[in-house]
């Protein structure tokens, strides 16, 4: 600051300080009427990636929310009376010409094709992939980040033996490669609970349960760190020394302060979910019976299609793409903001 | 350090003791019951009655520990398999017979291990041959818009999932173009089968991996490296009147590799325990691919030993990366 205001004649003020201010200056209410999430804001607002992926972000959460109201402004929707209405089984199964590409002109009836084979409509297929991948996602992201805090909160308060038994079980979780456990446990608990009518509904659930069951250690061990040091801090030792109960101290007077890594674990977690829900389907054993981009992604990948209709492969690959990116580059520009060592 | 050594090898395995457990339990618990599978396959779905005598020769009517304990003592001491009145000497480690192959699964494991090392090696290569390199030039141009060109194009690559960048890359050079030296991937051994079908089989993989996993070294190499360059020993180099390819690569990069090195052991201890996705891709019949057919099949004898497998390649990894961090960085005291 001084060396800015320092004209070319004078040496420049010679101390650091910034120039005492009036307490009841614009400028002075401005910095002390801003609670630290208000300053976070304000830099997110400010950086212009953020807010074109939080753009992003928004569109693909109104997809997902509307996707019943927008496939009928379009008139898609699911069901398909008959495919054979639809493709041209002479024709390797792709759609015949009156449905869209990639053998005749856009249509509006169907916006973006109908499916090979199958003749289900892409777009109402997209809208309510699109509803699903983000609804595991989300759940599953909430799921395991309580864990995450609880066991973290637990862990790095307690101390003693419980944080060395909790700290086995994180260290153990994260020795078990998640691709294989998943592959494990999903198909099982799929057969375990299914009764034919529920089968997509079990799992999305059972695909919900493999992701937090393994996406808790990154968020406990953060967090436990983070008590580590909170714990020892004045506040802390001032509501041990008034008898506050351990709960209450947990809850009450850690918590609030864990704020910061807490979103940003939820918001690093979320691409990763998304990305891994669509590839665990892609692998056949994530949502395979229902509506799911990574099942609209293997289907489009056989080479008989991609060859001739490389558009139905394009359509879920750039919605996992964009999704799973912009909620990367916002949660890398929320890590940021919530930082207050960066300057920008 | 020998007595961590020790305590770390004691945990380990305790977790594959663990996970051994977790599994019998979710197969025996899990389904209707894992006979059931092995049973319509082998009756072209009319199993019905039959189903009893399944479960008695894969040994699913007897208690869950009993089983675990034959199991136990088979990898330890080995143990008699019967099957059909056909008797099976299995010999310690023994990991049982396949239910679908009826084959033993410890040779079977043994025989696709080369596939998914090959895979693990080249890839592993190719993370460095790409990343410490181009890590070195974005450091040394550090604030110039060719660095910022090549951290925001690497950041761009790394967020998209990778089984979609390989698809992509499988798709568009064998579909597409045809490319003929990329049109036939898999693993052929390189005995048997000439080291250039080895070769050309598994480039494409080897180019996806290393493409994709470069772009975390390169970050990792840059911070690394940016760090390194402003220490004082750099300015004393410059000072002296060092050449600057001295100053670069014998006085920066090897401080600055360290760090890379340790993420570099993790990663490529992850490999070896198996690529899923890489080997459903290309079509390469290693680990990763076996187990995904082992799991659709309910094949609990190929599933233990893959996942047994990628437990212990981990854990052993993760021991020495440690080891050889505390080697590398004298700082670092293991207790």
């Amino acid at each position: 600051m001084s060396a800015d205001t320092a004209g070319p004649e004078t040496l420049g003020s010679l101390s650091n300080e910034p120039a005492p201010q009036d307490p009841d200056s614009q400028q002075a209410k401005e910095i002390s009427g801003k609670s630290p999430l208000r300053i976070a804001l304000g830099r997110l607002a400010r950086d212009k990636v953020a807010v074109v992926c939080a753009l992003v972000v928004l569109f693909f959460i109104v997809c997902a929310v509307f996707a019943g109201t927008i496939s009928n402004l379009f008139g898609v929707s699911l069901d398909t009376p008959l495919a054979s209405a639809r493709v041209d089984g002479l024709n390797n199964n792709l759609p015949k010409p009156e449905m869209g590409p990639p053998n005749g002109p856009f249509t509006w009836d169907h916006p973006m094709g109908v499916a090979p084979r199958t003749g289900q409509d892409n777009m109402a297929y997209w809208l309510y992939g699109c509803r699903v991948s983000l609804m595991i996602a989300t759940t599953a992201a909430i799921i395991a980040s309580i864990v995450g805090v609880v066991v973290g909160l637990l862990s790095g308060f307690l101390g003693g033996k419980v944080d060395k038994v909790l700290s086995f079980f994180i260290d153990m979780f994260l020795t078990i490669p998640f691709l294989l456990a998943a592959l494990t446990l999903a198909p099982i608990l799929n057969e375990r609970f299914n009764t034919a009518d529920n089968y997509a509904t079990i799992q999305k659930f059972s695909l919900v349960v493999v992701l937090s069951v393994f996406g808790w250690m990154g968020t406990a061990r953060l967090i436990r760190g983070e008590v580590l040091s909170l714990r020892e801090r004045e506040f802390v030792q001032a509501a041990r020394v008034m008898g506050m109960p351990t709960s209450r101290i947990l809850f009450k007077e850690l918590l609030p302060n864990l704020a910061a890594p807490i979103i940003i674990s939820v918001s690093l977690m979320l691409p990763a979910f998304v990305a891994l829900e669509a590839g665990l389907a892609f692998l056949g054993i994530g949502v395979t019976d229902g509506v799911s981009w990574g099942q609209m992604i293997l289907d489009a990948a056989t080479p008989v299609y991609f060859r001739d209709y490389p558009q139905y492969l394009w359509q879920p690959m750039i919605g996992v793409v964009a999704l799973v990116l912009s909620l990367n580059l916002l949660g890398d520009a929320i890590r940021d903001a919530l930082d207050p060592k960066t300057r920008r | 350090m020998f007595a961590y050594v020790v305590k770390r090898l004691i945990s380990g395995v305790l977790v594959v003791a663990l996970v051994s457990m977790a599994i019998f339990l979710l197969f025996w618990y899990g389904p209707s019951s894992p006979a059931q599978t092995v049973c319509d396959r082998e009756t072209s779905n009319r199993c019905g009655d039959r189903i009893e005598i399944y479960e008695r020769t894969l040994g699913y009517d007897n208690p869950v520990y009993e089983e675990y304990g034959k199991f136990v003592k088979g990898v330890f001491v080995g143990r008699t398999i019967t099957v059909a009145s056909n008797e099976y000497e299995c010999t310690a480690p023994c990991l049982g017979l396949s239910f679908v192959t009826k084959q033993p699964v410890k040779e079977a494991l043994v025989d696709r291990i080369p596939a998914t090392f090959s895979v693990a090696i080249g890839g592993a290569f190719l993370y460095l041959l790409f990343g410490i390199p181009i890590g070195v030039a974005a450091a040394r141009r550090r604030g110039t818009l060719t660095d910022k060109a090549l951290v925001s194009s690497f950041l761009f690559i790394s967020s998209i999932p990778y089984y979609l960048f390989a698809l992509l890359t499988w798709l568009y050079l064998t579909i597409t173009f045809e490319i003929p030296f990329f049109s036939n991937t898999g693993y052929f051994s390189p005995i048997t089968e000439g080291p250039w079908a080895w070769f050309s089989g598994l480039f494409l993989a080897w180019v996806a991996l290393g493409i994709f996993g470069c772009t975390q070294y390169t970050r990792f190499t840059r911070g690394a490296m940016v760090e390194a360059l402003s220490e004082d020993y750099i300015r004393t180099a410059k000072s002296k009147g060092l050449p600057t390819r001295t100053i670069v690569y014998k006085h920066g990069l090897r401080a600055a590799l360290v760090p890379v090195v340790t993420i570099f052991g993790i990663d490529f201890g992850t490999l070896l325990a198996g690529t899923i996705f890489t080997e459903r891709i290309f079509e390469i019949q290693g680990i990763g691919w076996w187990s995904l057919q082992a799991v659709q099949n309910r094949d609990l004898p190929v599933v233990m030993a893959t996942a047994l497998f990628s437990a212990v390649v981990l854990i052993i990894s993760n021991l020495l990366v440690d080891i050889v961090y505390s080697v590398l960085d004298p700082r670092v005291r293991l207790s």
